[in-house]
């Protein structure tokens, strides 16, 4: 890893791209482990319990990037970046809307 | 099959599914719907698992992001919305010939590690669009501020409609905007698309999630391989040099015009 000489040069805070990244090891470890361990379950045999752990694997991968958009838009409020905090809302409105809108069709 | 899926996704800022559909339903008999809801479910597994490493780099501009993802996430609701009213063999095409296009235009360009000059415009300047990265082949800093800033968010709309339409993330038209319209460097370029991918895909994912088309017998094995591929391209890639990223880019962006071509005039 390369060392950024960035003291207090740019931001009070931890840059968004390290808490951004800290959240997605997060989602995807959690998500990994889940389905790693559903796939266990499956191959000895326990056919009731490991779909369940799997498609909670996959819900939580589903949720990560949702989250993320969340995540970014709290720091540019923090941040008091107010139009980026104004995208990150229309990209969580489309993603609401988008969700209403397929389950209605489904 | 799933983890060669992944590393090729990540490397290149998409998201596997033109390996991960015909890889289920040709070599394991996998219906295609089943198999589009696979896919669609591994696209956020690789954009998850790359983009940790990407950002801790650098790679990924966020700004860059949250800017042209209103352009994808509005448009692949509109294309939710105009699918079936819409002729799709035209947009098929259309979108074909855009690709074969930028395509093209790669081609031209195979060689430059990086854009060379840029003048930005005021809206980049503005939104402060500018990033930099430590590159590891180079052996320095890369310093980048973009232009032709409003184009890509509309390109961006586009590549959302077509995304929305076609059910992919649409990494494939997102890396030739950032690149060849604004100019971003080419690594960053993908890093971008592969973080913006996993949001497109999400929306995709819920509906087929509520329609029961996620099978976890399917799909478990197939994500789990992906995410695992998804880390270990992200570690390759940021040691590749942009011009051999850029060989391996183009013949999958001709490849992809060509076949969307062929099912536009098909039918």
């Amino acid at each position: 890893m390369t060392q950024e000489p960035e003291h207090g040069a740019v931001s009070r805070h931890e840059p968004i791209e390290l808490v951004l990244a800290r959240l997605l090891r997060l989602g995807s470890l959690i998500a990994a482990a889940l389905l790693a361990a559903g796939i266990g379950a499956m191959l000895l045999g326990n056919s009731g319990f490991a779909p369940r752990l799997v498609t909670a694997g996959l819900m939580t991968l589903l949720a990560t990037p949702v989250l993320r958009v969340v995540a970014a838009g709290v720091i540019f409020i923090r941040e008091r970046e107010w139009q980026f905090a104004f995208f990150c809302l229309v990209v969580l409105c489309a993603l609401v809307a988008g969700v209403l809108l397929g389950r209605g069709e489904g | 099959m799933a983890i060669c899926a992944g590393v090729i996704g990540s490397v290149l800022g998409l998201g596997g599914g033109i390996i991960i559909v015909p890889g289920l339903t040709l070599l394991f008999g996998v219906p295609v719907r089943t198999a589009v809801a696979a896919s669609t479910v591994s696209i956020i597994a690789t954009s998850t698992g790359a983009a940790v490493a990407f950002l801790r780099d650098r790679l990924t501009n966020t700004r860059v992001a949250m800017w042209l993802e209103m352009g994808t996430a509005t448009g692949a609701l509109s294309g939710a919305l105009i699918a079936g009213y819409l002729d799709e063999k035209v947009l098929l095409i259309l979108f074909g010939i855009l690709l074969g296009y930028s395509g093209y235009n790669m081609f031209r360009n195979r060689t430059a590690e990086l854009p060379g000059e840029v003048v930005p415009d005021s809206l980049s300047l503005k939104l402060k669009l500018a990033g930099s990265y430590y590159d590891r082949v180079l052996g320095r800093r890369v310093e980048y501020q973009v232009t032709r800033t409003l184009t890509g968010l509309i390109l961006m709309y586009f590549s959302g409609i077509a995304a929305g339409l076609l059910g992919i993330g649409a990494g494939i038209f997102k890396v030739p905007a950032m690149d060849q319209i604004m100019r971003m460097p080419f690594k960053a370029s993908t890093a971008t698309s592969n973080f913006m991918i996993g949001v497109t895909a999400a929306s995709g994912a819920v509906v087929y999630f509520a329609r029961g088309d996620v099978k976890p017998l399917v799909a478990g094995p197939v994500v789990l391989g992906v995410l695992v591929g998804a880390v270990l391209g992200a570690r390759l890639m940021v040691k590749m040099k942009t011009s051999t990223i850029r060989k391996l880019f183009i013949p999958l962006i001709v490849y992809t015009a060509m076949e969307m071509i062929y099912r536009g005039v098909r039918g």
